[in-house]
C-alpha cells in the first residue's frame, strides 16, 4: 500500500504485537527515516525534543 | 655532579656511545633515530581519535545542500538562518599543494551561499565532529589534570583571509568548552593548525556510547551565540557565548569556501605526523555510525518472507557489523521505487520500510507492498529507481 504521511513524524505499530514500535520522519525531500524507540538513537532524541516542544506525531495506521 | 654546557658534540667515530642512559628535557630534533625500544607518552599506532580525518569516506554522496551528515562520513554541517544554503562536499586536494605531498587526496569543503540578508544574530555555518564519551574516557588522556594534554592538528584553507574559531565541548555534565583560533589565514592557502589542550578537573566523560567530545569549526556564528569567551582555556559551556564575537567577512562573501583535511586528535603534548589509514580501515570505523546498503536502480536490498497477506518482513543483520546503537533506516521513498519478487509475483513498493524489534546488531524490517501476498511465501527486494536509497544510521 502506498505510504501516506501528512506530518513530519508518524507513529508506526509492530506487525507482530500491534504496539508502537518506531517513528517515521519525513525529511520533506523524498528522504525518510524509520526511527527505533531507542533513547541512545539521536534521531529518536530529536523526535522526543520535538514532542517536548508541544508537537504531536500523526497517529499510526 | 657537574654541568657541562656545550653547543656541539663531535665524535671521531661515527657514534657517541653513552652506556649509562641519557635524560634529555625538551623537544629534541634527531635526523635519524635507530633504537630497539621507544617509550613515549604518545602511542605509536591508533593515535588518531578522529575517524575519517583524511576525508576519504563519503558513503552518503559527494555533495549536498542539506545540513547535517550528508557527504563526508563522521563530519556534519551545522547551518541555520542562511538565505541560501551552503553546499557541503568531499573535494579533491589539488596536486602540488603541501597537503597533497603529505598524502591527502580529499578534503571536506563548505561553499557558501549568497547571504543577501547579511549576518543575522542567530545565523550560523559550522562543521561538527563528535567523539563517543567512552572513546575519550579510554583514550589514555588523564583529562582531569592540567599537566596532561591532547593535541589537535589539521589543515585548513579559506578563500577569505580571516581568523576562525574552533570550539571543543565536553558533553557530559557539567559541560565544559574550550575555544581556539586559527589566527589570520591567508586566502586560498593551505595552513596547518596545531593546538595542544590541557586537561581540566571539571571535565566529565562517561564510559558510554553517548556524545563525549564535540569539535566545531565555527565558520560563522551570529552575535546571539558569541561574546565573552576565553581562548585557550576551559570554562563552563554556554550556548550564548560559544566563541568571542566573529567577523562576518566569510559569511557575507557569496561562494566563499572553507576546507579542512588531515584532522588529528591525539593524546600527548606533541603533534605527530598524521596517522594515514587505509580506505578499508576508515570505512570499517565509519560503519559503527553509518552503513549504506543499496543505492541506485536494480540493486539488491534483502531476502524477505511474507509475514501475512499484507506485510513482508525480514531480519536485517547490519552487514558491516554492530553499530553504536539501534540505527534508524535512512531511505528514499517514491512511487514504485522498489520491487518485491516472489515466485510468479512481483509487487511494487514505495519504500516505507519500518524498523522494529531492533538492537545494535540486527532488526526486523517490515513493509506493505501494493498487492496482496501469499502468507509464508518468500521473495527478494531490489531497487527499481535510480533515486532509490537504503542505509542505516546510528550517528552521534
Amino acid at each position: 500500500m502506498a505510504w501516506s504521511q501528512t506530518k513530519t513524524y508518524k507513529l508506526c505499530n509492530s506487525i507482530s504485537t500491534g504496539e508502537l514500535c518506531s517513528v517515521m520522519k519525513d525529511n520533506g525531500n523524498g528522504r525518510f527515516l524509520s526511527i527505533p524507540l531507542d533513547e541512545e538513537n539521536t534521531d529518536y532524541q530529536e523526535y522526543l525534543a520535538w514532542v517536548a516542544e508541544g508537537n504531536t506525531a500523526e497517529a499510526a495506521d | 655532579m657537574s654541568t657541562l654546557k656545550v653547543n656541539t658534540i663531535l665524535s671521531e667515530t661515527p657514534t657517541v656511545n653513552i652506556t649509562d642512559g641519557l635524560n634529555v628535557t625538551g623537544v629534541s630534533t634527531v635526523a635519524t633515530l635507530n633504537t630497539t625500544n621507544i617509550v613515549n607518552s604518545t602511542q605509536l599506532s591508533n593515535r588518531n581519535l578522529i575517524i575519517n580525518g583524511a576525508m576519504q569516506v563519503a558513503q552518503r554522496g559527494t555533495s549536498s545542500t542539506s545540513t547535517g551528515y550528508n557527504s563526508v562520513d563522521r563530519f556534519a554541517t551545522s547551518i541555520s538562518g542562511t538565505d541560501e544554503t551552503p553546499t557541503q562536499a568531499q573535494a579533491d586536494v589539488a596536486s602540488g599543494t603541501t597537503p597533497y605531498t603529505l598524502g591527502f587526496r580529499k578534503s571536506f569543503k563548505i561553499t557558501n551561499g549568497n547571504q543577501t540578508g547579511g549576518a543575522g544574530t542567530s545565523d550560523r555555518v559550522g562543521i561538527e565532529y563528535k567523539i563517543e564519551a567512552q572513546d575519550m574516557a579510554n583514550c589514555g588522556w588523564n583529562y582531569l589534570f592540567s599537566s596532561s594534554y591532547i593535541t589537535f592538528s589539521y589543515w585548513v584553507k579559506s578563500s577569505v583571509a580571516q581568523n576562525f574559531y574552533v570550539r571543543f565541548k565536553s558533553s557530559d555534565s557539567p559541560s565544559q568548552a574550550y575555544a581556539i583560533e586559527t589566527g589570520s589565514l591567508s586566502a586560498d592557502t593551505w595552513t596547518k593548525i596545531t593546538k595542544t589542550i590541557p586537561g581540566n578537573s571539571n571535565i566529565v566523560f562517561n564510559n558510554d556510547n553517548g556524545e563525549g567530545l564535540s569539535i566545531t569549526w565555527e565558520i560563522f556564528r551570529g552575535t546571539s551565540q558569541t561574546g565573552t569567551r576565553p581562548l585557550n582555556a576551559w570554562a563552563a559551556s554556554d550556548n550564548a557565548t560559544r566563541t568571542p564575537n566573529q567577523t562576518s567577512t566569510w559569511y557575507t562573501t557569496n561562494d566563499a569556501t572553507f576546507e579542512i583535511t588531515g584532522v588529528q586528535l591525539e593524546v600527548g603534548s606533541v603533534a605527530t605526523p598524521f596517522e594515514h589509514r587505509s580506505y578499508a580501515d576508515e570505512l570499517k570505523r565509519c560503519s559503527r555510525y553509518y552503513q549504506k546498503i543499496a543505492e541506485g536502480n536494480q540493486k539488491a536490498v534483502a531476502f524477505a518472507f511474507n509475514y501475512n497477506t499484507q506485510y513482508g518482513d525480514w531480519v536485517l543483520q547490519y552487514p558491516m557489523g554492530p553499530m553504536r546503537t539501534s540505527p534508524s533506516i535512512d531511505m528514499v521513498q517514491g512511487s514504485d521505487y522498489y520491487h518485491y519478487h516472489g515466485g510468479s509475483q512481483t509487487c511494487n513498493l514505495d519504500g516505507a520500510f519500518i524498523i522494529e524489534q531492533q538492537q545494535n546488531t540486527q532488526a526486523n524490517i517490515y513493509f506493505d507492498p501494493d498487492a496482496s501476498l501469499t502468507a509464508g511465501g518468500t521473495g527478494y527486494i531490489k531497487t527499481h529507481n535510480a533515486s532509490a536509497y537504503f542505509a542505516i544510521s546510528a550517528e552521534l
